[in-house]
């Protein structure tokens, strides 16, 4: 229990370090892109086949439960509600946790075991501006990106096997897609994704930067570094759900 | 190096783009419609009940979304003020005497508000005006409605059962008719039996005829002088009696011949049908008991056609009877 | 065989260290070090190994902060500079790292490109390359340029490591255990390095190290840590002549054998 709040104070630290090293100049622009391509090019693949997969499942597993009633013209709004208020944020973050997150923890992790890290602050380069600020902002901000790439291939997943079902037109499934979708819809998972970006970017980070005990060290923290980021992940979800919904 | 560094840039930068580019897309799709960029203007109306009408609710005018629920809140006891955004556009439609009712796009759907009617006379309505309300139909209610429908089926069937059951075992006047083929044999006798009656009657008038014409030619003798029977004859008392018998048999052949008319197109009618229906008609019992079975038949069709077409409002059996339509069109 | 001369000039001192103190937790590491460098001066730091060594060259640069003391370095004391200071003094401070902490994601070019354009930023394209080229003829791995560092063989590494850090043609070196991991022959390749930075660069430096030889090598002068403390400095001859009983159980804690301390 004492580790637990000594980790919540120095993660606070760490946090508010990032807002002052990331809104102070000079900006490590270059390295950010680089960094956002990493995360793009690292997770761009998977999380396409991951939410086109995901609407084509989704579509086939409620079509029967909806034409018991003979309701499966609602297929594609039920779709988007699950598609675009849960599925697109939570299947994205988890796996962009599973990938860029472990990798950020596990490459910081090497860098600091084997001194890189230090090697960058005595060379006159701010390291955590070099390395965690920019990984945290590409993460946070490339994450609203994905779940868009993610949401919309996911839709369109579910679009192919309506059309194939139902042979539902597509300006027909665009209608009765968004008919149930508000903006609030939208801007929440838009908040989701910044926030797992965020969460994602400084578990990695985190872990990474404060690695110690060698190899070892550097796979515990690529690990802690999923690990993490999934529970909180988990936590924001419910947390955000729950907000939005009093507000909605 | 370089190139490639380049390279990166443009790529994150085309990735980026092609986000929000779907995110814009999105939003303007979404705005489009939920028509958030279109001009509104505020109209009240209130309601005892809401059935559960939510803010963002659908407003539809002749089935066509023209605004949203804004606001739902109480008024004073038993009255929910509603607050409605109505497009601009839409305002010439509606008119000052129009009504708003709480409808719903599907038995399970969206409660929604409708509006309807109202004269063009009185001029359109005007913001912040507040429509008349009518409660309309509910769930229950149309269920209620069914309910009923389906207890006056039940019944229907239940005498048509009866009737049948009865037709089939050779109860009545319309079973027996259609179960026994003796009495259509005897009907034919009958029919036969009348008509040589009727034959032997025209003969009977025919020489009840000629008997007449031989007492006028005889009394016409008579009444010459000169003739021992005149005198015998000439006594008037005598010649009133036969005169008068006379008449007498002269109208019981009037009768015999209507007699035999009656007969006659009695026998026509019969022969017309095949079979012993024609007897029905010229049964009034039958006839009114058929009647009555009709009407019900009627009544039940129409409270059917009702029910079909509040069926046909339902959204979840819509799509079963666009199948239908479909179908017919094919 | 001391390639070293003794050429540095006492009345210019780059590094002093007064009572210096750092403790991790309850481990005291560093227990009151004072000393001087001078310009011009290879200090050799030997001891045992996790004795704070190399807790005494990170405090130096400003990588750890120290408990009590002052460590003044080319006149600023570390430890009260901000951070733009701080920055600019380490531009001055060459360390090569035990592990040379080469970045891995890089080709060697960047490796060595990275100090110079992340302090210089007006340099131009063809000066960068010159640089580049020019510290990686001074370490002899010119062939190593598009390398990535996990091709390198480990002595190449350090010289990457040390090529990296003259590129900013530091006034002070600080060399953690430039030899540890390596075989004779690159030890001696690298002992050699050392010495031709201290010529070529006219660079001052502390050579934190457990190897007797690259010590003898390398320094003019040879501070050995005990406890925390420096308890005897001197030339190599000196020190290792001497008749001291820390300085024999040292030996013989290191097994050092006498007759190669003393080989001509």
């Amino acid at each position: 229990m004492d580790t637990f709040f000594v980790d919540i104070y120095s993660v606070s630290i760490f946090i508010l370090q990032f807002f002052k090293e990331a809104f102070s100049g000079p900006f490590e622009f270059k390295e950010i892109v680089n960094q956002c391509y990493k995360v793009g090019s690292k997770s761009l693949a998977l999380v396409s086949l991951t939410g086109l997969v995901t609407g084509i499942v989704f579509t086939t597993q409620s079509r029967p439960s909806l034409s018991v009633f003979g309701a499966s013209s609602w297929l594609p709004s039920l779709v988007a509600i699950a598609v675009i208020r849960a599925l697109a944020p939570l299947v994205t973050a988890l796996i962009v946790a599973g990938k860029v997150g472990s990798n950020i923890g596990a490459e910081l992790g090497s860098m600091k075991v084997t001194e890189q890290i230090d090697a960058m602050e005595v060379s006159g380069t701010n390291p955590f501006k070099f390395l965690v600020a920019t990984r945290i902002i590409a993460t946070t901000f490339m994450m609203p990106v994905l779940i868009l790439y993610t949401g919309f291939v996911g839709m369109m997943g579910s679009f192919l096997n309506v059309y194939m079902n139902e042979s539902t037109s597509f300006p027909a499934f665009i209608k009765s897609a968004f008919s149930s979708i508000v903006f609030l819809d939208i801007y929440a998972s838009l908040f989701k994704a910044l926030s797992f970006g965020f969460t994602i970017g400084v578990a990695g980070c985190y872990q990474g930067y404060n690695a110690q005990n060698g190899t070892q060290g550097v796979g515990r923290a690529a690990n802690l570094a999923v690990v993490i980021s999934m529970y909180l992940i988990f936590i924001e979800e419910i947390t955000i759900v729950q907000i939005i919904n009093s507000i909605r | 190096m370089k190139l490639f560094e380049n390279n990166q840039t443009v790529k994150v930068g085309i990735f980026i783009f092609i986000g929000l580019l779907i995110l814009m897309v999105t939003i303007f799709t979404l705005g489009g419609q939920k028509k958030t960029f279109a001009k509104t203007f505020v109209v009240n109306a209130f309601f005892k009940d809401v059935s559960g009408l939510q803010s963002g609710g659908n407003i539809w005018l002749s089935g066509v979304k023209i605004g949203t629920v804004k606001k739902i809140s109480f008024q004073s006891d038993y009255q929910v003020k509603v607050t409605m955004h109505i497009e601009t556009e839409a305002q010439k439609y509606i008119h000052k005497d129009s009504k708003a009712k709480i409808g719903s796009d599907g038995l399970i759907g969206n409660k929604i508000i409708i509006i309807y009617g109202g004269t063009p006379t009185t001029g359109h309505i005007e913001a912040e005006e507040v429509l008349a309300v009518e409660n309309g139909l509910s769930t229950e209610d149309m269920l209620a409605t069914l309910q009923v429908s389906n207890k006056n089926l039940e019944a229907i069937t239940t005498d048509f059962k009866s009737i049948s059951k009865k037709i089939d075992s050779g109860e009545g006047t319309l079973g027996a008719l259609l179960n026994d083929p003796s009495i259509a044999v005897k009907l034919n006798e009958t029919m036969v039996e009348l008509q040589s009656t009727v034959a032997n009657l025209k003969v009977v008038s025919e020489n009840s005829k000629k008997v007449v014409s031989n007492i006028q030619e005889f009394s016409g003798k008579l009444n010459k002088p000169g003739n021992a029977i005149n005198d015998f004859v000439a006594d008037t008392l005598m010649y009133a009696s036969v005169n008068k018998s006379l008449n007498e048999l002269q109208k019981a052949t009037g009768f015999v011949n209507k007699f035999a008319g009656n007969l006659s197109t009695a026998s026509e009618k019969l022969n017309d049908k095949d079979n012993a229906v024609g007897l029905l008609l010229n049964d009034p019992a039958s006839a009114a008991s058929m009647k009555n079975t009709l009407k019900n038949l009627e009544y039940s069709s129409a409270k059917l056609d009702e029910n079909l077409e509040a069926l046909q409002h339902n959204f979840l059996l819509r799509r079963y009877f666009k199948k239908k339509e479909k179908g017919k069109l094919d | 065989m001391n390639k070293v001369e003794a050429k540095f000039d006492t009345n210019q001192v780059v590094i002093s260290i007064k009572d210096l103190k750092k403790s991790f937790g309850t481990l005291d590491v560093l227990t009151g070090i004072n000393i001087d460098i001078f310009k011009g001066e290879n200090l050799a730091v030997l001891g045992r190994s996790g004795t704070g060594k190399s807790v005494l060259i990170k405090i130096i640069v400003g990588l750890l902060k120290p408990d009590s003391g002052v460590v003044k370095v080319l006149g600023q004391e570390v430890d009260k500079l901000d951070k733009k200071a701080l920055q600019a003094l380490r531009l001055k401070i060459g360390f090569s790292f035990q592990s040379s902490a080469l970045y891995d994601s890089m080709t060697v070019r960047k490796n060595l490109e990275f100090p110079l354009t992340r302090n210089r930023r007006n340099l131009t394209k063809k000066e960068i390359d010159d640089a580049v080229e020019a510290v990686l003829d001074d370490v002899g791995l010119p062939q190593t340029i598009d390398q990535m560092p996990s091709e390198l063989s480990g002595g190449q590494r350090k010289r990457i490591g040390i090529a990296r850090t003259l590129i900013l043609k530091p006034e002070i070196m600080l060399y953690d255990e430039p030899t540890s991991g390596l075989d004779p022959i690159t030890c001696i390749e690298i002992n050699n390095l050392i010495v031709e930075v201290q010529e070529r660069y006219n660079t001052s430096s502390i050579i934190i190290t457990h190897d007797l030889t690259c010590a003898k090598e390398t320094s003019n002068r040879v501070a050995v840590m005990l406890d925390g403390k420096f308890f005897i400095t001197g030339s190599f001859d000196e020190v290792f002549r001497s008749n001291n009983t820390d300085i024999k159980a040292f030996h013989d804690y290191n097994f050092i054998n006498e007759n190669e301390i003393i080989r001509e």
